[in-house]
């Protein structure tokens, strides 16, 4: 789980804070005056969206400006303007930095070291992937001593970077180090540091993604912004209710599928099912991972969330997983059973198939639930046990799924 | 200690200490692994201390407030070497502080089961483990199997291990912990068992991930061939690679590496761990990267031959591009690489539907479409002859009912008996159907069922002063007990003799029309040939009675059926039956339970099964009214048969319970203390005086 900021916040709530050195800025909505009296300081300004897509330049919606009145145009222009398919929070105008020098520095979670890392390179301001790894040095940090200056310092003397420039930088970078860890973040990245030709140093753009897990996310001592989305209604209700309970998952990204409804369980066999289905033409409608053993209550609101959006429009309903370890597959195929009966009483009959497949604790008791109400509701359906792997059941599922479209289309002539 | 082998992570012998272990996750695997192998010496739990976490046929567990107090309690010998970890994600870093604080003598691995973990901790938990120098794995491991010495830590094969894990030579090592399972199920096809199974967890941070497992996997004698269950994110492949490239003869390893389908989409997928960080971390990457080390392309199982040539050449193993390809790529590397099989393949892998019923869609379908049901492997078989087609009443799930109930709600406003007002039925119901409502959970069906019951609930209010559940009330009154200590004492001189005989009735009953098919129990040109079943049961009885008898055995009764008073007429009735036969007759209403009883003790007397003319007693009658309440909610599976099976006894100690209030309210006002007390004189004394 992970929760994304850009620039914008980092300048408003988080730069003081840590004592980062970044540029003067004004936030839309803003008095003309008032961007006339910072452009006369400035000199130029640049607008950029506050939006958490694109690559450097924001597909062309960052502008360098100097004229008050092109400011205010743009900074209304960008505002509105969609990046990479999402809409900006809002729009904002930073100090333009005439820079001598441009660094790239990242702080992460490094699967190498098990620990984080810190990344710098002097090569900043430009897409870290175009970085060479000759140009820039990573280093594994303690995650209970954290980012010293000397460490800092030494990774930037390596790339060449001495004198009062490297301790200045070093300085700035134990504080970025202290903002990753003070507030939970996943990662964090400023690219570019720009340096003046007096040696000013100034945080130009930023990223971070924050991990949900870690309890001081909770309390930034702000409220987290809320970027507009594209996210679908139904993916917008199953994260916060994923959020509410740590009993069971309660996971799906939508694919912009139509056919096949999967009800799947595991992390592992959620992506196989998912894959075997696209691979085959099942076009799953959305990728669903629902095992940790949920209880009846947790597995039923999820199935009502599945079938209330998405169950109308399907051609199949695919409820697979592997063998479980320690999912209940009696408490959630009753859980899915009483769901499905109950959306029917409220829309109406249904005719698609059904096929099923899992192993696991109390197997052949949620079959008999499941068989009971799948002929209850008249609905052709198929089962599998754990003798039959999953991606056999799932390529099966795809190639029904044609047939029940078909059927579908048929019955609507 | 780190491990220097696999065995080193997981070996019978292992003392393992839960964390959490009451909790809902860990005392239900707990309970599963002591079943199993009986490795769990003690677990932890805050302010549950002195509690214990019982194991059907076995010890129960202890446990203990802290991890500390454990560690004391227990002598050297068993003292943890090994922990898993099941508490809280806030608690995990300090419960496994307090692990290495105290128990850094003893404790060798740490498993963290626990689920989103932030990455800092998992972090520090690293950092942690290796200044302790010990081994840690997870966080969100689902465990590690030992099938060869038949322990495990965690959930890995269910609530039955030895299904999935038949010891061999396979080691599995997966970031899904189904996919441990999974995998050891496919592989039996091949005629391939298991040497362990590993699941890794797949959290952003894998803190003992497959470059550390690889080599233990390599020199460990009993493993000939290596699983593996790749997903996207991570560097631990790459290195995993360089590792296995700088080994002069590798064992063979199998991949599959699933996520390949996100690349380029914005989702996210099942694990937290599954996301790119890095040119070399995509699904495509570590393909690529598999690929080049086997040197073979992935496997095609339509083109064995070219295969088998390169792979008999390089030894190294191969890709899979299909979870189900494992099994014959297994037997294609067992057999390129000379690796014996474990035991005989069994049935080969492939589509095998338990259940089918596709109706008029399966019209549609082509030929090469329609599957036909095949054979489910035991135990299922078993099982589904049992849950399944014998099609007999519901099967309940279970779930904490500590706040939560089907039969009743309150929202603040209307209180309700299983989702009807109770308001509404105090306006237009009556108090037996709404009993019946709160012990069937599904309103009656029939008007006359209401009058029947109640009529039951009559004849259940008192036999007499004489019989021991009325004794009960009064003895409560002359010792001078109030009211509701009269009505316990009353329910608590019934049992399954005094009153108890309804639940056998029903049972029998069930067990006699559950296999005709009866959907009806009213319709009495529906009926099964009764006599016919009369006839059969009476034979079978005899048969019974018989063996029972030369054994000197207490013979079996069928229950419901005698009356003590008028058992020598040649017709044999009781009288309160009668009532309730009449009202039945006038009102044409037909119970074939009721029937059968009837024809039950004719045939009994006519096959000179007995000397006496037995009685349909009122309490078989109310069992036939019950079980023809009950009947087309158990064929429609919307009650259970252990809650038929309750209801006469239920509805016997309903009527008893309001009979003996009857009782102690006339003995309280009537009786002088203690004048139920048996004057010493006339007690008898049976045994001898001793001194």
């Amino acid at each position: 789980m992970s929760a994304k900021i850009g620039e914008l916040i980092f300048l408003q709530q988080l730069a003081g804070r840590f004592k980062i050195p970044v540029p003067d800025f004004v936030v839309e909505p803003v008095n003309q005056s008032d961007i006339k009296k910072k452009l006369q300081v400035w000199g130029s300004g640049i607008v950029k969206p506050d939006v958490l897509a694109g690559k450097r330049g924001k597909a062309g919606t960052v502008h360098k400006v100097s004229d008050y009145r092109e400011a205010m145009q743009l900074l209304k222009k960008v505002a509105a303007a969609e990046v990479g398919g999402l809409q900006p929070r809002t729009s904002y105008m930073v100090q333009s930095v005439p820079a001598e020098m441009e660094l790239f520095t990242a702080i992460t979670y490094n699967s190498k070291f098990i620990s984080p890392s810190f990344t710098v390179s002097l090569k900043g301001g430009i897409d870290v992937e175009s970085i060479p790894d000759s140009d820039k040095i990573t280093i594994p940090v303690d995650v209970f001593r954290g980012l010293n200056a000397y460490q800092a310092s030494e990774a930037l003397s390596k790339l060449g970077l001495h004198g009062s420039l490297n301790s200045m930088l070093a300085r700035c970078f134990v504080n970025q180090w202290d903002m990753f860890i003070s507030t939970g973040m996943q990662s964090c990245e400023i690219n570019p540091w720009r340096v003046t030709k007096d040696e000013k140093i100034f945080a130009c753009d930023f990223k971070a993604t924050f991990d949900e897990n870690n309890f001081k996310f909770r309390d930034l001592g702000f409220e987290f912004p809320e970027y507009p989305s594209t996210e679908e209604a139904f993916d917008e209700e199953m994260r916060l209710w994923s959020a509410a309970s740590h009993q069971g998952q309660a996971h799906v990204s939508s694919l912009g599928g139509k056919k096949i409804l999967p009800i799947l369980f595991g992390g592992g066999a959620s992506t196989i099912i998912i894959e075997t289905l696209a691979q085959c033409g099942g076009d799953p409608i959305f990728l669903s991972d629902f095992g940790g053993n949920p209880p009846y209550d947790r597995m039923k609101k999820t199935a009502e969330i599945c079938f209330r959006h998405k169950l109308a429009n399907a051609s199949l309903l695919l409820i697979l997983g592997g063998k479980a370890n320690n999912t209940q597959i009696d408490v959630t195929f009753a859980a899915i059973a009483d769901a499905l009966e109950e959306w029917v009483a409220q829309n109406g009959p249904i005719h698609i198939p059904v096929v099923i497949g899992r192993g696991g604790p109390g197997l052949v008791q949620g079959l008999a639930v499941m068989k009971k109400t799948l002929e209850n509701l008249n609905l052709p359906f198929v089962f599998f046990g754990p003798d039959t792997p999953i991606t056999l059941v799932a390529a099966y599922a795809a190639k029904l799924a044609n047939y029940s479209e078909i059927e579908g289309k048929e019955d609507q002539k | 200690m780190r491990a220097k082998s696999l065995s080193d992570i997981l070996k019978k012998g292992d003392r393992i200490a839960v964390s959490n272990i009451t909790g809902r996750e860990a005392s239900k695997v707990s309970i599963i692994s002591q079943s199993y192998c009986r490795n769990i010496v003690a677990g932890w739990a805050l302010g549950k201390d002195g509690q214990t976490v019982d194991v059907p046929g076995g010890k129960p567990i202890p446990v203990f407030g802290q991890f500390e107090d454990l560690l004391s309690a227990l002598p050297d010998a068993k003292k943890p070497n090994k922990i898993i970890v099941y508490s809280p994600p806030d608690a995990v870093y300090g419960d496994v502080k307090e692990v290495l604080e105290h128990g850094k003598k003893f404790v060798e691995t740490i498993f963290v089961i626990t689920e989103h973990v932030s990455i800092e901790v998992t972090a520090k938990l690293k950092s942690l483990a290796d200044s302790a120098d010990i081994d840690i794995v997870g966080c969100n491991t689902l465990g590690v199997i030992n099938a060869y010495d038949r322990t495990r830590v965690g959930a890995v094969g269910g609530d039955s291990p030895d299904e999935a894990f038949v010891k061999g030579s396979v080691c599995i090592v997966s970031n899904s912990g189904n996919m441990v399972n999974t995998i050891a199920t496919y592989l039996k096809p091949a005629g391939l068992g298991i040497s362990y199974g590993i699941s890794t967890g797949k959290d952003p941070l894998i803190l003992t991930p497959i470059r550390e497992l690889l080599p233990l996997a390599m020199m460990d004698p009993r493993t000939q061939l290596v699983i593996l269950y790749v997903e996207p994110g991570g560097s631990y492949e790459e290195e995993a690679i360089a590792y296995l490239k700088s080994l002069k003869c590798p064992k063979p390893v199998i991949v599959y590496v699933s996520g390949q389908f996100a690349e380029g989409r914005s989702i996210s997928l099942g694990h937290a761990g599954a996301v790119v960080e890095g040119p070399n971390t995509t699904a495509s990457a570590k393909m690529k990267m598999f690929d080049d080390y086997f040197g073979v392309p992935v496997f095609d199982p339509d083109h064995p031959k070219v295969f088998m040539s390169i792979l008999k050449e390089k030894k190294r193993g191969v890709r899979v591009n299909a979870l189900h390809d494992l099994v014959n790529a297994a037997m294609a590397v067992t057999d390129a690489c000379g690796i014996k099989t474990d035991f005989s393949p069994t049935q080969p892998i492939g589509l095998n539907p338990w259940f089918k019923n596709f109706g008029a869609f399966e019209h549609k379908l082509p030929r090469t479409m329609i599957i036909h049901p095949g054979n489910i492997p035991e135990p299922y078989g078993s099982l589904v002859e049992r849950y399944v087609k014998s099609g007999f009443g519901r099967i309940q799930t279970r779930q904490s009912m500590r706040n939560a109930s089907h039969a009743s709600s309150n929202d603040g406003v209307t209180p309700r008996i299983y989702g009807y007002s109770v308001m509404n039925l105090m306006n237009k119901g009556s108090f037996v159907e709404s009993v019946l409502l709160y012990w069937l959970g599904h309103p009656l069906k029939h008007e006359f069922e209401i009058r029947l019951f109640e009529m039951g609930l009559i004849a259940s209010l008192t036999n007499g002063p004489g019989t021991i559940s009325s004794q009960a009330p009064k003895l409560s009154a002359s010792a001078g007990n109030s009211p509701n200590t009269a009505m316990i004492a009353t329910l608590a001189a019934i049992g399954t003799v005094h009153g108890g005989n309804g639940q056998e009735a029903a049972r029998m009953l069930i067990d006699v029309f559950g296999k005709t098919g009866l959907t009806d129990p009213y319709n009495k040109k529906n009926a099964p040939d009764l006599d016919a079943i009369v006839r059969d049961y009476v034979k079978k009885f005899k048969e019974r009675k018989v063996v029972d008898k030369e054994a000197g055995l207490h013979y079996e009764k069928v229950p419901c059926l005698g009356h003590p008073v008028f058992n020598k007429e040649a017709v044999n009735f009781d009288p309160r039956e009668r009532v309730i036969a009449a009202y039945m007759d006038e009102h044409k209403i037909y119970n074939v339970f009721h029937d059968f009883y009837h024809r039950l003790t004719r045939g009994m007397t006519s096959a000179g099964v007995t000397s006496k003319v037995h009685a349909v007693n009122v309490d078989a009658t109310l069992t036939c009214i019950l079980m023809g309440i009950a009947w087309p909610l158990l064929v429609e599976k919307k009650i259970t048969v252990e809650r038929a099976l309750d209801l006469p006894f239920l509805a016997f100690a309903l009527g008893r319970v309001a009979g003996g209030a009857g009782e102690y309210l006339d003995h309280r006002e009537s009786g002088t203390d203690m004048d139920m007390r048996i004057p010493v004189s006339e007690c008898k004394f049976l045994g001898r005086v001793q001194d």
